[in-house]
């Protein structure tokens, strides 16, 4: 017995101080909540965009691209820095977006004529979009979290993505492409506190969404989704002729209502059916069409998609798995409780949703309209 | 090797004693213990990781021994010639318990893309995945689960797809939710040599040309060896597929894939009755001989239509039926065991057959054809020849299934089927992989 209890001492003495540790723990992760206090925002260094050497890229600090002027949190853009906005975007876990385009001196995009308005661009064209929180959904201008900035940059004749991951200080953000997880809270439109892990991808997985035929495309920046106003703060113009104005489009003969455009999933004075093609279109429809990795399911989910089959109607489905949860077909006409569709984008379990990647949460309103759209088939 | 304990024992005595339900068995075996290794260090992950971002055309990815915990997925996104080669199933262990998001755990893309000695484990959604590959090569990968809970398992092992020239050689795939080595889409594929084990679909070529499947065992699963054609895919049919010298055994195990108490859904293999030796769902040119077939305690081999899953049935380029099959001297081997009655499918061999409630099955044709080409299947339509020896103290069973639940018949004729078909592959170009 003696033998035993000199055992169990120890154990005991380890097993408390494990729990203290634990607690201790836990404390430490309350307080890892970022924090607006932590800002230390920084000026951005003078940089011409234009003076970058594009062969040294990518660069160690987003503030070495000069994009932004003054203090670099504050998103300001150099000149040429042009503002543009999809009609309706992609939902990654409730997070802003802002995204912006430059092109070099002389150089212009075109509008190849497809039924999507796809376009072309000249060498050393760099997209920039930044992601963030504000940290009062109510009070979107205030202050903000930025967690990351991904840049699409072309360079003899290829796209490259470049992930920037933002320090926790707001200072800069830095080149990293192994990915990662941050804690994330805000206060959302309705005042409720929200948190979540936000997953940054690593920079292979920009190729889940950024393909075509495996080369690296943008997504954004086609007619569909540019052909309509926009505030540029100086003036309320239509991106194409923006576009057009600032240099950006050449060749663009004809009046924006020859392009093609696509409607905000947001606006519900839109029609059910286009609102919820726009949502899956660009939700889904990057990897959901016949040259991109999803292509395998030959479940199509564009705007332009027609074929019912396609579009997932009465469709078994082929690689789910455990995705098709406990239905037989992608849409069930009038019932969006029995399509897998609704399933798997409502889920959260990784290796069930929907889209693979940039979701942790549910979208609650977009997936409204997906059901209402579904519901409201003749069954 | 250390097996665990076949964790429905239990419930399986339990049925043979009360003699009231067909015994499937389920298991958790495992073929090593990875929670042995040494882990890897958060660097030395982050190392694998970048390996994968930043390799160029030619590189050789080595990653040492050791159990590598992934957050991430890592993706080889169009590189050439890439070897990524482990120091062995043992001692390299890639785990995906914490991917924290991404279909599956591995995805590579590119041509001429080696991936050897190494294991996979718990990725939530699929392993280890290849698409649009030209030159793919699988060599002594072993790709697992290792929950007790197999219900959390993932949906494909090692998963091929789109992909050209595809060599698939001494790997292990096991507990996968739906197939455990699965070829999707893809043309002039080697699976040999490998294993299969503790999978709902051990084997599977779906929608795919010229493929030999040689020198396998697959065992322990529901179905051990398949061969499917799906409406509506990109690559909308596939013809030309052999399947010679593998051990099919024992192919029991319970259909996971989905909840016990759950209908099947729109999966095709949630269809699959435990006990279904080899498969064929509206495949074409298919050729089976040399086989040992044993142990299955529903089915040898089925041949089976798309009608069979009531599944709507229109698909631009593609065929609901079963044509060009040779079945030929296999070694089939019947089990005691009552056959499945979980699935509607096992439920029809079970009672319906021509041999009497309870029977094992070691062929069976569902025995719908296509009425534009005959009126009758004594003209055998659709091509299917069977020339097994000592065929009459086989248990044949053609179905008659035209007229529904309501009007089901059964013949042991296998008179119609007496014939030689031939069927071409050629898989040349993928044994210099």
């Amino acid at each position: 017995m003696k033998k035993h209890h000199s055992i169990y001492i120890p154990i005991l003495t380890l097993s408390l101080v494990a729990v203290f540790i634990s607690c201790q723990e836990t404390k430490v992760q309350e307080d890892d909540f970022w924090n607006e206090s932590e800002i230390m925002a920084a000026e951005a260094p003078e940089i011409e965009i234009a003076d970058l050497d594009f062969n040294e890229i990518p660069f160690k600090n987003l503030s070495d691209y000069g994009f932004f002027k003054g203090k670099l949190n504050k998103l300001e853009v150099a000149e040429k820095v042009l503002l543009y906005e999809p009609a309706s975007s992609l939902f990654t876990d409730y997070a802003f977006k802002s995204r912006f385009i430059w092109m070099p001196e002389g150089a212009s995009g075109k509008i190849i004529e497809d039924k999507e308005g796809t376009m072309s661009f000249p060498d050393q064209t760099i997209i920039i979009k930044n992601f963030y929180y504000p940290i009062d959904f109510r009070s979107p201008e205030g202050a903000k979290r930025i967690l990351e900035t991904r840049l699409l940059i072309k360079k003899e004749g290829v796209w490259e993505a470049y992930p920037y991951i933002w320090k926790d200080d707001q200072s800069d953000a830095e080149y990293k492409v192994v990915g990662g997880e941050k804690k994330v809270s805000w206060i959302d439109s309705q005042g409720e506190s929200q948190v979540i892990n936000y997953i940054i991808p690593n920079k292979n997985q920009c190729k889940n969404c950024h393909n075509v035929n495996e080369v690296m495309v943008p997504i954004g920046v086609k007619a569909k989704h540019l052909n309509h106003e926009l505030d540029f703060g100086s003036e309320t113009v239509n991106q194409l002729v923006k576009w057009k104005k600032e240099g950006y489009l050449s060749g663009m003969n004809h009046p924006v209502s020859h392009y093609p455009s696509m409607v905000n999933y947001n606006d519900p004075s839109n029609d059910l059916n286009l609102r919820a093609l726009a949502y899956l279109d660009i939700n889904c429809g990057h990897c959901h069409r016949a040259e991109g990795p999803a292509s395998t399911s030959g479940l199509f989910l564009t705007y332009e998609e027609k074929d019912s089959l396609k579009l997932g109607i009465n469709k078994t489905p082929v690689a789910a798995g455990f995705g098709a949860g406990s239905f037989k077909y992608d849409i069930v006409p009038g019932k969006a409780d029995q399509s897998i569709l609704i399933y798997r984008m409502e889920t959260t379990q990784v290796g069930a949703a929907m889209p693979e990647i940039g979701r942790v949460t549910s979208h609650v309103e977009g997936l409204e309209i997906i059901k209402s759209w579904i519901n409201s088939m003749e069954n | 090797m250390k097996y665990l304990i076949h964790h429905s024992l239990v419930l399986t005595a339990f049925f043979i004693v009360f003699g009231i339900w067909s015994c499937s068995t389920s298991t958790t075996e495992m073929s090593f213990d990875s929670s042995k290794l040494k882990k890897a260090s958060q660097e030395d992950v982050e190392k694998i990781i970048e390996s994968f971002i930043l390799a160029k055309d030619g590189d050789v990815i080595h990653i040492p021994a050791g159990f590598y915990n992934l957050k991430t997925q890592l993706i080889l996104d169009n590189i050439n010639n890439v070897t990524i080669k482990g120091e062995g199933m043992e001692q390299t262990v890639l785990s995906f318990r914490e991917l924290k998001a991404g279909g599956e755990g591995v995805k590579l893309v590119g041509n001429n893309i080696k991936i050897e000695n190494i294991s996979v484990e718990d990725a939530p959604g699929d392993g280890i995945k290849s698409q649009h590959c030209d030159g793919i090569t699988f060599r002594k990968v072993n790709v697992t689960w290792t929950n007790g809970d197999k219900s959390k398992n993932g949906t494909y092992a090692i998963y091929p797809v789109q992909c050209k020239n595809v060599m698939i050689d001494e790997c292990i795939a096991s507990h996968s939710k739906d197939a455990g080595i699965y070829v999707g889409q893809s043309e002039n594929i080697i699976v040999r040599n490998s294993l299969a084990f503790g999978n709902v679909a051990g084997i599977e070529i779906e929608n795919s040309d010229n493929a030999e499947v040689y020198g396998n065992t697959a065992r322990d699963n529901s179905g051990g060896i398949l061969v499917f054609n799906l409406p509506g895919l990109p690559k909308s049919d596939g013809k030309g597929t052999k399947i010679y010298d593998n051990d099919v055994i024992s192919n029991n195990h319970v259909n996971f894939a989905t909840a016990l108490s759950d209908e099947p859904n729109g999966n095709t293999v949630t269809m699959i009755p435990p006990g279904s030796g080899i498969v064929l769902l509206a495949a074409k040119e298919v050729e089976v001989y040399n086989n040992r077939i044993h142990k299955n305690k529903t089915v040898g081999i089925a041949i089976a239509n798309y009608h069979i899953t009531g599944f709507p049935m229109d698909a631009p380029n593609w065929s609901p039926f079963t044509s060009n099959i040779f079945l030929h001297n296999n070694d089939l081997k019947r089990t005691w065991r009552l056959p499945d009655l979980s699935k509607e499918f096992g439920q029809l061999i079970s009672v319906y057959n021509a041999h009497g409630k309870g029977k094992t099955q070691d062929i069976i044709y569902d025995g719908f054809w296509d009425k534009s080409l005959s009126d009758n299947i004594e003209t055998n339509p659709m091509n299917i020849c069977i020339q097994e020896k000592e065929m009459e103290k086989l248990n044949f069973t053609l179905f008659d299934l035209w007229e529904g639940e309501e009007n089901i018949k059964s013949s042991k004729d296998y008179s119609p089927f007496n014939c030689k078909t031939e069927i071409k592959t050629d898989v040349s170009a993928v044994t210099k992989l």
